[in-house]
Parts: C-alpha cells; structure tokens; sequence
C-alpha cells in the first residue's frame, strides 16, 4: 500500500491490555488546572520504568466540568487494577492536591471502581469532610488556600496500551515535523492519549536485551546509524524513524487515532522526505491487539 | 393502568395505620384483596374499602384522596413506586423509606422521613417537627434520600439526621440540625432558635442569616469560597423545587461548631 508516495507495511503494530481511567483536574482557571494535569502526568511515558502511563486528554471548558471551573481531562493507564490505583493515588497527593485551587473528579463511569480521594481524605487530619452528592462521595480535605474538593472513587476499565505507528524518513527534521503533525490531529480524537514527549518517542524499544537485568532495549533493527551492523529493517536513505505510541480506552479508539495520525503524517508526503509507515511487531511476545497497519487505511 | 386511588370516605375518628398500602405490599394483589386488607384504625382493625372507596389498579403509583393527618405510617418501608396524597397527612410519612417517590399537596405530621434511607419525599406545604429525624430512643435519623418542603418545618428538623439532605424552601423551627451526626439541610427563610444544638457533623446551608443571629456555641471560620457548593447546586437543578431557581452560589461565611461537642459540624451562609 503506497499512499502519496509512502509506504505503508503490511505488519501490525502489537498492543497490551491495560486498566485505565479518565480524571478531571479544575481549578480556579484553565493555566492552573494545566500545570496541576501536566505535574500529575509528568513521569509516565512508559510503564517499563515510570509504573503507568499517563497523559492530557483535551482542556475542558467550565460547562464540562463537575464544578463549572476550567479543567483538565487526563487518562491513566498500568498494567494492572492495584498498581493504577497505587499510581493514582501518589500522583494525586502529591501533584494535584498540593496544586493551588485545584479539585479532583472521576471522569470515567464504570461499574468497576477504585480509589480517588479515598485515602487522601486523611490528609485533612480529621477536618476532612463527606459530602454524598447525586449519588458520589466527595471529600472536602481543608489545606492552606482553602478546600481541596475531591471524589471519594473513580472508574476504571479494560484499555489498551502501545498501539503505536513508527514514521521513517530521510532526516530528522522531517520525521519530527511529520510526527507533530500526526499529534495535532491524533490530540483531536477522545478517549486515547499519546504518553511520550509531545507524543513522540525516538528510543522505540525491542522486548528483551542482551543485558539479564533490561526488559526491553533499543530496537536496533530501526536504528539508522546500525544499518550495517545489525539485521536493519531501513533502507539506504532512511536516516531517522520516530515513533508515536497510543494507549487508549478502548482499540477502537486507538484505531481512529492511528488512522488520523497515519493520514496527517501520509498528507506530507514523499516530497517531505517521509517514506514509510511501519510499526513495532514483536512477532506476538507483547499482546494479543494487533493493528494492521493496512488494514487501518484501508 | 391508571392510579390506585384510595380516597377517604369521611373523616376518621381515629387515626389509621396505613402502612400496609405501599406499592411493594400491594403488588400482584388483586382489588378484592386490597379492599380486605385490615387496617390498624384506633384500638381495632378495618378492612380498607371500609375506610376508603377504592379506584384505579395501578399498584406502582398510588394516590391517596381527600386525606387527613389521621393517616400515619403512609410509605413505611417503600422501596419501589411513587405514592401521591391530596391533602393533609398523619405521623411516620416515609419512615424507613427505601426508594421511590411520595409526594404531599398538603402538610403532614411529626417524625416525616424517619430513619429514611432512599428516595425521595416532596411536601408541598408544612412538616411537623422532627423532619428526617430517628424514632425516639433511636440514634440515627435518615440515612439518604431527598425531603423537599416547599413551606416550614417545625421543630428538631434532621434531629440525630445521619445522612441525605433536606431542602427546606420556607422557614425551619427551633433546635434546626440538633444532634446531627452529618449530611445536608439547606434552607431559603429564615431558621428558629438554637440552631445545630449538639450537631456533630454536617451541613446547614442558609440563604440567609439566621433572624436570631448564630448561636454562640458556633465559631466564626470566616468567608470563603467553597467548591462543593456548585455541585450541590447542580444537584439542586433536577429536583422540581425553588431550589432548583435559586441563583448557585459558592461564597459563604462558615461557622464550625457544636463547640460544646466534636464541634465538626458547620453552618454556612451565604454572604
């Protein structure tokens, strides 16, 4: 399949199943509801080191949040029910809680709940307060610029993680750009978040490494400066390849988001240096989502 | 299907218990077993369509006519169904209610919404005393649910109250949130004397100062602006009440007290 000069490969990008949940961060106005979601989203490109991975959904407008103030919709996601609900824990006492005029909301129903302000309620030392509202427990725990207002529970659900689409192009200039691209319109598509800087990853890992004490390692064979040294997946005039990872509430979701990203980066085209689409295949180690490239743009 | 009605045939002498004429104890029975269900009327028993004239066969939606605040216990226990009463209404509306809705055009009796614990109850006129309170000797009162009263309260309202939330769009009596262990009460007149005496935990939200001032066991916490406020305000724009067209606000002066306790509960007003 060759679109505007780029070829897309036949192979699948492999994907894991996760546990994820959406929170809703507000606060007093949209700059301070954005530096308490990016402090509680910092830190969690890669569940390989970071425990989670996690990223910012889209800003919220006062009308679409609980508490009619500016806000932040973020999406988590681990491997597992207790190691998401550890994450979110640590990451809201120690990023969202300590944020000025911030409050922290579920933004995922789900018969299947967790921890939110649980446990942070205790924080307020005895001063904490319940509120049963439409149904949801809240806690009102008093800190020094006020009230920090935060749900009792949030969703959670069966996700997905590490969809993923690698770019490869003839410079590193182009591949960014083409890679920035895809972000701007992958950002505009809900329920799937982009956890890597800006979205973009250059150190796409293999499963294993030569090392014992290493999970994974770089994947030599997209490694353009290792063209003659190792079995190479690139050809002569490829000289950098970056990748884009998606984790998603559901696969559906991730295929939309891979469709836009594949399109925007197919849009630049040939002429911009970009020459192929391909994708992390682990030959089936990793997880049971496969993304066939193909058949995405199909 | 239309509406089970049961309307009173004359004005009893003695008061009834109607607990037996909810929509879970009437469902799947016929009329002709309705009709023979005795009720506790005085110091004896009487069938019901000795007492009411009986109309209608829905058993989920039940209205009572022409009542008076002779008939107690209506709605004990409910789970399920709404029940309408036209008129005025005895002791024990909704005690132990569990779900469902009941709804009063007139003005009913002491001990409304005891030991609730779902639903929701809406009066469309005065509550007796002790609104949403725990039967005496008991220490919870309601446990969850909604009570709207579009007129007054009388006294003790949401005495021992252990959770839920009364909305009171009228005036509340003396000793208003006594002994409240947590929850909400929210009122848009004015209040009685001895507000929150011996409150522990929980909510009194006024749309305006209390007449008589607060009371002197509540300490000044000082204005604030508090988020909680807007979701219960949102809360407040599904119920059919004038809660729900009151102008949302967030800024409040807040009293902690009953300082002659745990001292955890607070009053807000709005400022």
């Amino acid at each position: 399949m060759i679109i505007n000069g780029v070829t897309i490969d036949e192979t699948f990008a492999e994907a894991f199943p996760m546990k994820g949940t959406r929170l809703i961060i507000t606060a007093l106005n949209a700059k301070w509801a954005m530096i308490s979601a990016q402090a509680f989203t910092g830190f969690a490109t890669s569940v390989i080191a970071c425990g989670c991975e996690a990223g910012i959904e889209r800003e919220l407008n006062s009308s679409e949040t609980p508490d009619g103030r500016p806000g932040v919709s973020v999406l988590i996601f681990a491997m597992g029910g207790k190691g998401l609900a550890k994450q979110v824990e640590t990451r809201a006492g120690q990023c969202v809680l300590t944020s000025p005029t911030s409050a922290l909301f579920s933004g995922l129903e789900s018969d299947t709940e967790m921890a939110l302000g649980q446990n942070l309620r205790f924080f307020g030392d005895g001063f904490q307060i319940s509120k049963m509202i439409d149904g949801k427990r809240y806690w009102r725990i008093p800190v020094m610029d006020g009230e920090f207002l935060t749900q009792e529970k949030t969703g959670v659900q069966a996700s997905v993680g590490g969809g993923n689409f690698l770019v490869l192009a003839e410079s590193q200039e182009q591949a960014l750009t083409a890679c920035e691209a895809a972000i701007v319109e992958m950002r505009k598509i809900p329920n799937v978040i982009m956890p890597f800087p800006g979205g973009v990853v250059r150190s796409g890992s293999k499963v294993g490494s030569k090392y014992k004490a290493l999970m994974a390692s770089s994947n030599d064979a997209f490694c353009p400066t290792l063209k003659g040294q190792t079995k190479s997946d690139l050809s002569p005039e490829i000289e950098s390849v970056m990748e884009i990872v998606i984790d998603g509430l559901t696969k559906e979701d991730i295929d939309k988001a891979m469709r836009v990203g594949i399109q925007a980066v197919c849009d630049l085209g040939a002429e911009n240096g970009i020459r192929r689409i391909s994708a992390g295949n682990y030959g089936g180690k990793l997880g049971p989502f496969h993304f066939h490239l193909q058949e995405i743009m199909a | 299907m239309s509406t089970l009605i049961f309307a009173l045939k004359t004005p009893p002498a003695q008061r009834i218990d109607c607990s037996s004429l909810t929509p879970d104890l009437l469902a799947d029975k016929s009329i002709a077993d309705i009709a023979a269900i005795e009720l506790v009327t005085g110091n004896s028993t009487a069938p019901v369509d000795s007492l009411f004239d009986i109309s209608g066969d829905n058993t989920a939606d039940i209205t009572f006519a022409n009542s008076t605040d002779k008939l107690d216990f209506v709605g004990r226990n409910m789970t399920t169904g709404k029940i309408t009463i036209e008129g005025n209404v005895g002791a024990y509306l909704g005690l132990f209610l569990e779900g469902g809705q009941i709804e009063v055009t007139g003005n009913t009796g002491i001990y409304t919404a005891c030991e609730m614990k779902s639903g929701q109850i809406k009066i469309n006129g005065n509550a007796g005393e002790f609104v949403g309170g725990a039967r005496p000797g008991y220490k919870n009162g309601m446990t969850g649910g909604t009570v709207i009263v579009t007129g007054d309260t009388g006294a003790r309202t949401g005495d021992h109250m252990r959770r839920g939330m009364i909305l009171i769009e009228g005036n509340a009596g003396d000793y208003c949130a006594a002994r409240m262990i947590s929850g909400t009460i929210a009122v848009l007149g004015n209040v009685g004397s001895h507000l929150g005496y011996g409150m522990k935990r929980g909510t009194v939200l006024l749309n305006q100062a209390p007449v008589q001032g607060i009371p002197a066991n509540f300490n000044d916490c000082g204005p604030h602006t508090l988020a909680f406020l807007a979701l219960l305000f949102k809360s407040f724009t599904k119920l059919d009440s004038q809660f729900a067209k009151t102008q949302s606000f967030s800024r409040v002066q807040r009293y902690a007290g009953d300082l002659g306790g745990i001292g955890m509960g607070e009053i807000l007003v709005k400022i």
